[in-house]
């Protein structure tokens, strides 16, 4: 705990997410096995695997969600606090990596008592301290860039499915984060829907914004991932870039994998 | 008058073809009660014992000359209410319209039943109370600040009321400041109550559970009474008034079960906006008040504000520790030998009191309900 800042020499200036023989547990269920991922700036990482592989519990690691039992994880040059951390007092520890971290959820998660406006200037005026006036101003510009100016005053029931993504994106945004993880983040949306939500991702790849997403579009995987990693079992099987995974895979596995969902 | 009842039975029990045998016997016994009743009300009784005990129903054994505390009190609560209906309910024309009537007939009874002086007083402090609605409304106040105004004014009229003493408050304007002063202190004790049986600290979880349980498994007037004896026990030399430690007791008694209520709305917030708001660094203060309460409560409005009624009515009881509210000193007035025919038109007048009041506070409970329902999935 009073060790958080790492010495400089065993992490990469430009690494913002390493991940070192980490193992996770739910009870006796081994979910994460001897993870070693490292994320670099501006990178963009996408994870594909089976359902139930442990993708949502790798990626929700990376912002203290999920708890490791064992291995390393440094974000932004901090040690995630584990379990027993925790226990005496690690949540302000949290709190300072998951200013950094943005995340978007499957379920796109918005307060639905609050405006769409207010969703994305909350945790700036809550956490950072902004003024009102300046997070509402700041949160009107994030709204503009996700194409939502116009839905601000909405209540996210008032909103459709791509709409809200796009208003949990913003929020997200809102905090500068250095990184961006994405769990599913279309995988709850109607068809139609989905390439709004993509293309908002396509922007924040472009902008250089290092983000972790999992997701079911290969498509778009291919299209702006710098890395694909394939998780089986909690075992990262494979990593590459989309050529390598998607064209020439080196693993069985992988290929099974990829046959089932590129036929649908 | 006795012409406009009769009218009013002949119209309904002879204009209708009767088309069920049910109605033969329900109308007619109906009528008659109704008929009976308001030939009671506009003929025979005798209000004037209402009338000219006004000032003791309303505030019990308070000093005659220091009334100007309890208009003050009045009008505090009539802007108050308005405020607080300002935030959920918007001031239509019609809505105005039944309110400027009940306002003019208000002020007219008090005049006649009283003076003209009470009359304009009354008057004047329900249109302050539609003013704060109208202004509240238009101005969209934040919420925030309208609740720190609602704890203003509760204070300033604890301040302003309590020179006389604490030991002479009574009648209407007791139960009143009661509930509403026991209504506050039961919410915010009442959530942290529920916080802490939810708290990840082990002793913090236990103490609060011991105490939901305890309190919710005895009766309310054994621990006002309770209280009442102990706080002289355990502070000898200070004297609490009687009233502070009827206030204590209720807000102690009625905390528990404000617990539980929040406790099933804390339960009925979705965790994925827990890890939302954690995903934002938001602090666990933050997240209590900013995301989880407001959808928890919103949740239990309905049981909250049901919860207010119980207070008002259980209000009656603190006669056990020798405070006159509304119902003892309606009972104080039939006492006096001089008013021993009156007993009917007394209690009339206190049940038509606590329906209206009652009424008035189920209305608003039903539109903060729609009010809040506002985005919500
Ligand atoms: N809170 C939990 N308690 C116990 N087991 C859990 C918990 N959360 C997840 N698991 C289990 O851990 C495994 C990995 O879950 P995870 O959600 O990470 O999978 P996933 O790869 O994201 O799957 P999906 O594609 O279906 O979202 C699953 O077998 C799941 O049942
Ligand atoms: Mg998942």
């Amino acid at each position: 705990m009073n060790a958080i800042q790492v010495p400089a020499a065993t992490i990469s200036r430009d690494v913002i997410v390493g991940i070192a023989r980490l193992n996770k547990s739910f009870g006796t269920f081994h979910v994460l096995k001897d993870i070693d991922l490292d994320v670099g700036r501006g990178e963009v990482v996408v994870i594909i695997g089976a359902s139930g592989s442990g993708k949502s519990t790798l990626i929700r690691g990376v912002n203290g969600l999920e708890m490791y039992q064992s291995g390393r994880l440094t974000v932004d040059g901090f040690d995630m606090p584990t379990e027993a951390d925790r226990e005496i007092g690690g949540e302000r520890e949290l709190a300072r990596i998951r200013k950094g971290v943005g995340m978007v959820f499957q379920q796109f998660n918005l307060f639905p008592h609050m405006s769409a406006l207010d969703n994305v200037a909350i945790a700036p005026i809550r956490v950072r301290g902004h003024t009102p006036d300046e997070a509402k101003a700041n949160a009107l510009r994030l709204l503009e860039r996700v194409g939502l100016r116009d839905h601000a005053h909405k209540f996210p029931d008032q909103l459709s499915g791509g709409q809200q993504q796009r208003v949990a994106i913003a929020r997200s945004l809102a905090m500068a984060p250095h990184i961006m993880l994405f769990d599913e983040p279309t995988s709850a949306l109607d068809p139609e829907m989905v390439g709004e939500v993509l293309d908002v991702m396509r922007g924040l790849a472009r902008e250089g914004m290092t983000m972790m997403i999992v997701t079911h579009e290969m498509g778009f995987a291919r299209e702006v991932a710098d890395r694909v990693v394939y998780i089986d079992h909690g075992r990262i099987l494979e990593i590459g870039t989309p050529a390598e995974i998607f064209d020439r895979p080196t693993h069985e596995r992988t290929r099974t994998f990829l046959s089932r969902v590129l036929r649908h | 008058m006795t012409t406009v009842a009769l009218r009013w039975v002949h119209r309904n029990l002879f204009a209708k073809p009767f088309d069920a045998a049910l109605s033969l016997v329900v109308i007619p016994l109906m009528a008659w009660a109704v008929y009976a009743f308001a030939y009671w009300v506009l003929v025979q009784a005798h209000w004037q014992v209402v009338g000219g005990s006004f000032k003791v129903l309303m505030t019990g054994i308070y000093p005659a000359d220091q009334l100007w505390r309890a208009w003050f009190s009045v009008a505090t609560i009539c802007a108050m209410f308005g405020a607080g209906l300002g935030l959920s309910v918007r001031p239509g024309r019609a809505a105005l319209t039944v309110v400027a009537l009940v306002v003019t007939l208000t002020g007219v009874m008090v005049a006649v039943a009283i003076d003209a002086h009470s009359g304009m007083l009354a008057a004047g402090s329900a249109a302050l109370g539609v003013a704060a609605w109208c202004g509240v409304h238009r101005s969209a106040l934040d919420q925030r600040l309208a609740l720190s105004g609602l704890l203003a004014g509760v204070v300033a009229i604890f301040v302003v009321l309590s020179p006389p003493g604490f030991d002479v408050w009574g009648g209407l304007l007791l139960s009143v400041v009661l509930t509403i002063a026991v209504s506050i202190l039961t919410l915010s004790f009442g959530i942290l109550l529920a916080l802490g049986r939810q708290s990840r600290i082990t002793s913090l979880r236990l103490i609060s559970t011991a105490y939901i349980e305890t309190m919710r498994s005895v009766p309310l007037i054994l621990v006002v009474y309770w209280i009442w004896i102990i706080v002289p026990l355990l502070a000898p030399d200070t004297s609490v008034p009687g009233l502070l430690r009827g206030m204590a007791g209720f807000a102690l008694f009625f905390a528990a079960y404000v617990a539980e209520y929040v406790r099933s709305g804390l339960q009925a917030v979705p965790k994925g906006q827990i890890e939302a708001a954690r995903s934002l660094a938001m602090s666990s203060w933050t997240l209590n008040v900013d995301i989880v309460l407001p959808q928890a409560l919103r949740v239990v409005v309905p049981s909250l504000v049901g919860q207010i009624l119980d207070i008002f009515n259980g209000a009656t009881l603190v006669f056990i520790i020798g405070l006159t509210d509304f119902l003892r000193a309606g009972q104080m007035i039939l006492a006096d030998p001089q008013n021993s025919g009156r007993t009917y038109e007394i209690y009339v007048f206190l049940f038509a009191v606590y329906l209206a009041i009652g009424g008035v506070i189920t209305y608003a409970s039903r539109r903060l309900e729609t009010h809040l329902a506002r985005g919500s999935r």
